[in-house]
């Protein structure tokens, strides 16, 4: 059974003082692979400038917009439609034997060919002196591992907006106990990387349709590569494992390689930026 | 040619001319004030009065007392002051730098030395006995370095750009020039019946123009306003004029341009105007109102550089 | 022909056997190279030296020749001081030079695209992944992408001295953006100034050739589908301490030298505000760091750079000269890698050697240097300039101390060498008005491009001119010489 996806992403900047010149990069387009099909995509903004389509380092596409005149507020606002195929993540993962899933993950070939989603990064560096009692076994498969990651993390931390933004580093997550799904992402990245798991970070859109956290607002969570399986995705913000309900923007290594706004800015004074997220799905009749 | 650099090479040209008008300014008026033939010209607070009133910004307040060594000092190398020679050619130095890969290197060689010099002179000299051997260096290096600028530079963009900068920021100094001894001539008086026509600082002007010898071999007779301003304004031949000034600058931005029919919006139709007008205008029609043509002439300098700013700098 | 100290300009020089001298034997014979040009130094007075040293000294200051040195307070222009005694390589030690330093070259523009491609080298563990995964400087975006003509390092400068045995080895490989070319052109200018006479008697190779080599380099890696590319030279602007560098090279190459702020991408093309409007640009010779480049990708707070260059040079319409991403490659810890990284893909022994490194990574090699210390130079991974070496037998206890603490606190960061004893060379000291021996090294310029290589005959040699000093960079007040390579 496959989702129609109409995704709004609105958003505006104001200005207390005239912008000169500014430069902006969104990473907010769904991507155009695997099990999800781009039907339309649109973006526009309040002062007609022409959008460009360029991609970021990753090589996910991105818009850029660069006016050549001074203002002091702009509207941007991107519409998507897309098709979600319906996605059985449990399908994949009969994992066969046990001994074989883990003596892959030490071997060095495995850690050449996954290195950039194995090493840690400022915002995924797990504290020395904090004890982490998540327990991580061997008798399970990687995937039951993964599970209980999704869960230990799901019940041990609770969500909270605006007592974190997005450089707080996991020493602070660890201590607080609560944070927004960067932050759970870049925890559970950081645990699955240090058991030798391949492990980025997702940004994307979640389909509010069930009270899920999110918050209308761009989301997060994290994709693990399980031998045998390939990359699959981990909520822990939801305690889910991402399917039909989550639609990927692009990965990374953390926040930073994937953030779906840089701006460049010239100007003085205060800004306000106001953003908001609508994501509305359809059964697909024709399927 | 970058914008950028092209910009900064209109601006090494300004600042070049810039402090050469200075520098004379400060050696004709301080040595011809020392035996002017009536008091107020020889007064050490009037000169100083009318090196501010050219250099920087004129001080109006009657009750001050100015430090001629602290004056001197602000005008020439004070580095706190940006309106100081040594600041002058600091910048001018700078806009080198950004356009080292441009310029010859003869031409930045002088620059440079020429800044160096200037940087290392030591203050207490110049203010004790070194305002004549300083003001002059500042005059001939100036001059080495336009010869620098015609002689080692392939006459394309590059020179056409620093002889837009130097054109246009003669003519200013030239009008800054008339402006301060119209001021002072108005506040000194003549020694003859018609005080002001007759004005000795109609003299002093134009040797602070260089224009002096020029001047009198052209009327072969003692300045007056009239003849002065004449010469200074609107005599084609005379190197220093407006005229002259526009005609260069008229030349050089056609050369820019490339273009025949100029758009009327443009810097190079502006000149053009402005040229034409002064063609076919009387000294006497700009001297029934001095100040308001000084004004005028002013603006319409400053629009010309603020176009060519727009249409080449950006 | 001997050592004469009785000759006033040499009447200060004394051998010392613990160091190769490049100009006398051990028995004070003066060697064969050196021979005429000591004959006609002798012919000089010491005022005539006194003189002369001053003259090329306001040459270079008067052009403009200078850097800047960072003070706590000011910031200071100087000339980086320019020696009377030329250093002479003679035609066979040179040809093994530069077959050394292009096989290195070609070695790690090899190891480059290996690492960011298949990492074949990483897989069958011959340079541990460790040491790519920890460096700062590896980029992942550059994973994947095909640098036009297949090159990372069009440039490297490779930094050799001379030990005590009389062998040259590599003490590193500047694969970023080695800087230093410009001064071996103006030594050499400066030299043939003061003492053309002494010209007349060598044949010297000339190194006014490196511009049109530099530019032939960079046309000869342009973007696909452009017939005649449009090259330019990048600088961070006119306080960069190499700014009149970045100047020399774009006037002799004839291009612009642009900054940031010129450039713009549209449309994933790369253009330059002229007075003529935009012109698009198609090869750049950056002298601007990894991290400044493009504040989209890198550092977003980098005014020096070029927002959507990255992806420009990603999508194939722009090529970067160096690679970003190439300073992996010269890594002090990969250096110790180099006799294997020249093995693995050129099936060849390494032509120049390396220095032995202990790597404080290893438990072992960490226990060794820790206790022999004051044998050894200290080097922190990713230092450019000098900066942060410590020399073992030139510390005190406490300091020994210090530098153990730091170690330990941590060991990547730090690799130790035996000290090598750099080779002396006669060079004109002012307070002794006379030549006395100094330690030099030897920067050499390589240059890669598509199908094409090129080695500058000639070098900085750099010289520490504070006695004993065993460090050379300019920013440690080190001076240089023309260095000759003779034809014959």
């Amino acid at each position: 059974m496959a989702l129609n996806y109409v995704i709004k992403y609105a958003a505006t900047n104001v200005y207390e003082n005239l912008v000169g010149e500014a430069l902006w990069q969104f990473l907010i387009a769904p991507l155009n692979s695997g099990s999800q099909q781009i039907i339309s995509s649109e973006f526009r903004n309040s002062l007609q400038i022409p959008v460009e389509k360029s991609i970021n380092g990753y090589g996910f596409e991105t818009f850029r917009i660069h006016p050549k005149k001074s203002f002091t507020s702009i509207d941007f606002e991107a519409e998507f439609h897309l098709i979600k195929d319906h996605i059985n993540p449990f399908e994949k993962t009969n994992a066969s034997n046990l001994e074989d899933e883990f003596s892959q993950l030490n071997s060095l070939n495995f850690k050449v060919e996954h290195a950039t989603f194995l090493k840690s990064t400022a915002l995924t560096k797990l504290p020395k002196w904090h004890e982490i009692d998540f327990i991580y076994s061997e008798e399970v498969s990687i995937f039951e591992n993964m599970k209980n990651l999704n869960l230990w993390i799901f019940d041990g931390f609770s969500f909270k907006t605006d007592v974190t933004d997005v450089d707080t580093d996991l020493d602070i997550i660890l201590e607080e106990k609560q944070g927004v799904c960067q932050d759970f992402t870049h925890l559970f990245c950081a645990i699955a990387r240090s058991h030798n798991i391949p492990a980025r970070y997702v940004s994307g859109y979640l389909h509010q349709g069930n009270g899920y956290f999110g918050d209308s607002q761009m989301h997060a969570w994290a994709e693990v590569f399980i031998p045998g399986c390939g990359w699959i995705g981990f909520d822990p913000t939801n305690n889910l494992i991402a399917a039909e309900n989550h639609i990927k923007v692009a990965h990374g290594k953390d926040y930073s390689d994937c953030p779906p706004i840089k701006g460049i800015v010239y100007t003085s004074g205060t800004n306000q930026t106001t953003y908001s997220v609508e994501v509305n799905a359809q059964q697909n009749a024709q399927q | 040619m970058l914008a950028r650099v092209a910009n900064n090479l209109f601006w090494m040209g300004r600042y070049i001319e810039r402090s050469e008008h200075v520098a004379r300014y400060l050696n004709v008026n301080y040595f011809s004030s020392l035996d002017a033939p009536n008091e107020l010209s020889q007064s050490r607070q009037f000169v100083l009065r009318s090196m501010l009133f050219m250099a920087s910004d004129p001080v109006t307040d009657p009750n001050i007392q100015l430090d001629e060594g602290q004056v001197l000092f602000d005008i020439a190398l004070n580095k706190d002051k940006p309106d100081s020679i040594i600041n002058y050619l600091q910048y001018a130095r700078e806009n080198a730098n950004s356009a080292r890969d441009l310029i010859s290197t003869e031409l930045y060689e002088s620059l440079n030395k020429f800044y160096h010099y200037t940087l290392n002179y030591p203050p207490e000299k110049f203010m004790k006995s070194g305002l004549y051997e300083f003001t002059v260096h500042v005059a001939e290096s100036t001059s080495i370095l336009r010869a620098k600028v015609r002689g080692t530079l392939l006459h394309d963009d590059v020179y056409s750009i620093i002889m837009l900068g130097i054109n246009i920021e003669r003519a200013t100094q030239i009008i800054r020039i008339i402006n301060a001894k119209y001021n002072d001539a108005n506040l000194a008086g003549g020694s003859y019946g018609d005080q002001l026509k007759n004005s000795y600082e109609w003299t002093t002007l134009l040797k602070c123009a260089e224009s002096y010898d020029m001047m009198r071999r052209y009327y072969k007779k003692a300045p007056r306003s009239l003849t002065t301003l004449e010469f200074l304004i609107l005599n084609p031949n005379c190197p220093r004029s407006i005229m002259n000034s526009l005609n260069q600058v008229s030349k050089h931005i056609s050369d820019l341009s490339h273009s025949k029919n100029p758009d009327k919006n443009s810097a190079e139709f502006l000149v053009g105007k402005v040229r034409a007008e002064y063609e076919y205008k009387s000294i006497e029609e700009i001297e029934e109102d001095l100040q308001g043509f000084i004004e005028k002439i002013l603006k319409t300098l400053n629009d010309i550089a603020k176009k060519i700013e727009i249409e080449y700098f950006l | 022909m001997k050592l004469n100290t009785n000759q006033p300009s040499f009447s200060s020089y004394q051998r010392d056997n613990h160091f190769y001298d490049e100009i006398f034997s051990e028995n004070n014979e003066v060697k064969e190279v050196y021979k005429t040009l000591l004959n006609l130094y002798s012919e000089h007075t010491v005022q005539d030296f006194a003189r002369l040293n001053e003259k090329a000294k306001a040459s270079f200051f008067n052009q403009g020749i200078t850097f800047q040195v960072y003070g706590e307070h000011e910031t200071k222009e100087k000339i980086f001081p320019f020696d009377l005694f030329p250093r002479i390589i003679d035609h066979k030690e040179w040809s093994h030079i530069e077959r050394g330093v292009l096989q290195r070259s070609k070695a790690l523009n090899h190891f480059l695209w290996d690492i960011y491609h298949d990492k074949k080298i990483l897989r069958q563990g011959i340079v541990p992944l460790d040491l790519i995964n920890s460096s700062a400087n590896y980029l992942d975006q550059m994973q994947g992408l095909n640098p036009p003509g297949g090159i990372y390092n069009h440039i490297s400068g490779t930094d050799l001295i001379k030990h005590s045995d009389g062998k040259y080895y590599v003490l590193e490989d500047n694969i970023r953006c080695p800087s230093g070319v410009s001064y071996v052109i103006c030594n050499r200018t400066a030299l043939k100034r003061a003492l053309f006479g002494v010209f007349n008697h060598y044949q010297t190779h000339t190194v006014t050739d490196y511009a049109e080599n530099l530019l032939e380099i960079m046309e000869s890696v342009k973007p696909r589908g452009v017939d005649v590319p449009t090259c330019v030279v990048i600088t961070p602007g006119i306080y960069n301490s190499a700014y009149y560098e970045h100047s020399y090279l774009a006037k002799a190459m004839g291009v612009e030298l642009v900054e940031g702020r010129d450039l713009f991408v549209e449309n994933d093309f790369v253009y330059m505000r002229t007075i003529n409007g935009a012109q698009k640009v198609d090869v750049i010779y950056r002298r601007i760091d990894d991290v400044f480049m493009d504040p989209l990708e890198f550092r977003p707070d980098s005014t020096l750079g070029v927002p959507g260059l990255l992806a420009a040079y990603k999508l194939g319409n722009v090529c970067l000269v160096n690679a970003p991403g190439t300073g992996v490659a010269d890594d002090k810890a990969i250096y110790t890698y180099m006799p294997q990284i020249i093995k693995y893909y050129l099936g060849e022994e390494p032509i120049l050697n390396n220095v032995h490194t202990y790597h404080c990574n290893r438990p072992d090699e960490l226990k060794y240097v820790l206790e022999n210390i004051e044998n050894l130079v200290i080097k922190p991974v990713d230092e450019a300039g000098g900066y942060g070496i410590s020399i073992g037998n030139k510390l005190t206890k406490e300091e020994i101390e210090k530098v153990k603490t730091v170690i330990k606190e941590n060991p990547r960061k730090y690799i130790a060498q035996p000290i090598m004893s750099l080779s002396v060379h006669a060079t004109y000291i002012e307070d002794s008005q006379s030549f006395e021996p100094r330690h030099v090294d030897l920067r050499t310029f390589c240059l890669l491009g598509k199908d094409k290589s090129f080695v500058l005959k000639g070098g900085l040699t750099r010289v520490a001119l504070k006695k004993g000093n065993l460090i050379v960079n300019s920013s440690q007040g080190g001076g240089s010489k023309d260095t000759w390579v003779l034809k014959k």
